[in-house]
């Protein structure tokens, strides 16, 4: 596998007779910035939950090198309103620590009040961060980052981006983005995966064509002005980004 | 020490048994699995009775069993475990209510803490304090794999494995709990304590501690009082007590 600390070769799942993706194949080396993109059920979260082993692949394979260890932000968080959880407590559900609760807090910008504060009092943008402490408190290599398509507002989105790169950047760990809006892979990825079921792009960002795009997305129209950043005022009520590739052709 | 002191310390354990696993149950929304699955001990009494040995091992029995089936299928098939259950312990009630006299199915139902023995309350502790330190040494995987199950996969814990553990300690605490609530009242001891519980912490480690308490403060009572007034029946009066901290737990 060369110097790649993760290898996916033909990975392909079918769940209940559907193909949810097929033959995906790529590798991530060290400190690398992967973008995977595809409209709405293009199977990008089902991509990153069968690295971590939460999907069962059907064929292929995903080999990490030895000790890589992985850091999983799932899509979706849901905390019961009444689960009786601070966030110490949260934090110390992870095995192995290799930060101290006090450095991690620095590490992902969280002031330590929040520390002894119930996990249902933050909104979705704020656990957001619990998580990724959570997910880098262990020290992993690899961090797999699943973007939330609800209830978060573009600001906290734009600031969980800017950590992830300067995390990236202070700790050296490859990270996997899944992600729907265009304007990630530009600003912070070097390399991009675009997936609607199969494999439709592998390569640098500059690589991309509108060719690919208009075949990920059916309509490149919207692309003159969508990664110039306009979208962030035309947010309609699920936080969802209005002319973003996932409302164009959206198929789930 | 006396009989009754000897049922008052072994029924503390039994509900700090109870306590600890209704939190999980909680936790993971299953409040109705230990009231649902403690009917499936009733033919296995039945067979006790009728073959003269120790009831409560022919409910282990068939408890294991049903164990067993629910977690083949929560885990083999796409059944929803929760119609499963619900269909298998009607069945195994009706089963259980053909097979036993009217004055042991009384007993069954509601418990008979007059009739245990030393000898049996022995056990009853043993069995407790091993679910107990079961429970303490692996609280963390148990919280983790109950609040984000999703979560606990990514750090290589199998979900499919704890679910049969807490399966099993369901299995044993109602095993342990039946001749002091009856299987009736289970929940008295499993659930309604918990239930409380979350509504009063505000954190992880309180939820548990209370949870423990009320369960032997309601077992308590319902034991006391049963004694000093020999008309009322313990896991009635247990029921009541446990009924009374749930509400006041409301109005806090």
């Amino acid at each position: 596998m060369g110097n790649n600390l993760l290898e996916v070769k033909d990975l392909s799942v079918v769940l209940d007779g559907k193909h949810i993706i097929q033959n995906i194949s790529f590798g991530l080396r060290s400190q690398e910035v992967l973008a995977v993109i595809g409209p709405n059920g293009a199977g990008k979260s089902a991509l990153l939950k069968t690295i971590t082993g939460i999907v069962k692949k059907t064929s292929g394979e995903v080999v990490f090198a030895p000790g890589v260890k992985i850091g999983y932000l799932p899509q979706r968080f849901h905390v019961d309103f009444y689960l009786p959880m601070t966030v110490k407590e949260f934090l110390r559900l992870k095995p192995d620590h290799k930060y101290s609760l006090g450095e991690v807090l620095k590490l992902v910008d969280i002031p330590e009040i929040w520390l002894n504060q119930n996990l249902a009092t933050f909104s979705s943008g704020q656990l957001q961060k619990i998580l990724l402490a959570w997910a880098i408190i262990d020290q992993p290599d690899i961090l797999l980052f699943d973007e939330p398509t609800e209830n978060v507002d573009i600001v906290s989105q734009e600031s969980i981006y800017d950590l992830l790169h300067e995390l990236q950047d202070a700790l050296g760990i490859s990270v996997i983005i899944v992600s729907h809006d265009l304007n990630v892979v530009y600003k912070y990825a070097n390399a991009v995966l675009c997936l609607n079921e199969k494999m439709l792009c592998y390569g640098e960002p500059s690589s991309l064509t509108n060719e690919t795009l208009s075949a990920l997305y059916g309509d490149h129209a919207f692309f003159h002005h969508h990664h110039f950043g306009e979208h962030r005022n035309t947010n309609n009520e699920n936080g969802e980004t209005l002319g973003s590739p996932s409302s164009i052709n959206s198929n789930d | 020490m006396n009989l009754f002191a000897l049922t008052v310390l072994s029924g503390i354990f039994v509900a700090a048994a109870s306590g600890l696993v209704g939190s999980f149950l909680i936790l993971r929304r299953m409040a109705l699995m230990s009231d649902a699955m403690s009917h499936v001990a009733l033919p296995g009494i039945a067979v006790g009775v009728l073959l003269r040995f120790n009831p409560l091992l022919g409910g282990l029995a068939f408890l294991f069993l049903g164990v067993l089936l629910i977690w083949l299928i929560e885990t083999k098939t796409k059944l929803a475990a929760e119609s499963v259950t619900g269909v298998m312990f009607v069945t195994a009630l009706a089963i259980g209510a053909l097979l036993i006299p009217q004055q042991d199915l009384l007993e069954a139902f509601f418990g008979s803490v007059e009739k245990i023995t030393a000898t049996q309350l022995l056990f009853q502790t043993l069995i407790a304090v091993g679910i107990i330190a079961f429970i303490l040494v692996f609280m963390k995987k148990l919280t983790l794999f109950s609040i984000a199950p999703d979560l606990a996969t990514s750090i290589k814990l199998s979900p499919v494995k704890l679910e049969l553990v807490l399966l099993t300690l369901i299995a044993l605490t109602i095993t342990i709990g039946i001749s002091f609530v009856g299987i009736l009242l289970m929940s008295a001891i499993a659930i309604m304590p918990a239930a409380a519980a979350r509504n009063l912490a505000r954190s992880f480690t309180q939820f548990i501690a209370l949870s423990v308490t009320l369960a032997a403060v309601s077992l308590t009572a319902g034991l006391v009082i049963g004694f000093f007034y020999p008309s009322l029946n313990p896991g009635v009066v247990t029921v009541l007590a446990s009924s009374l901290l749930f509400l006041i737990s409301l109005i806090r």
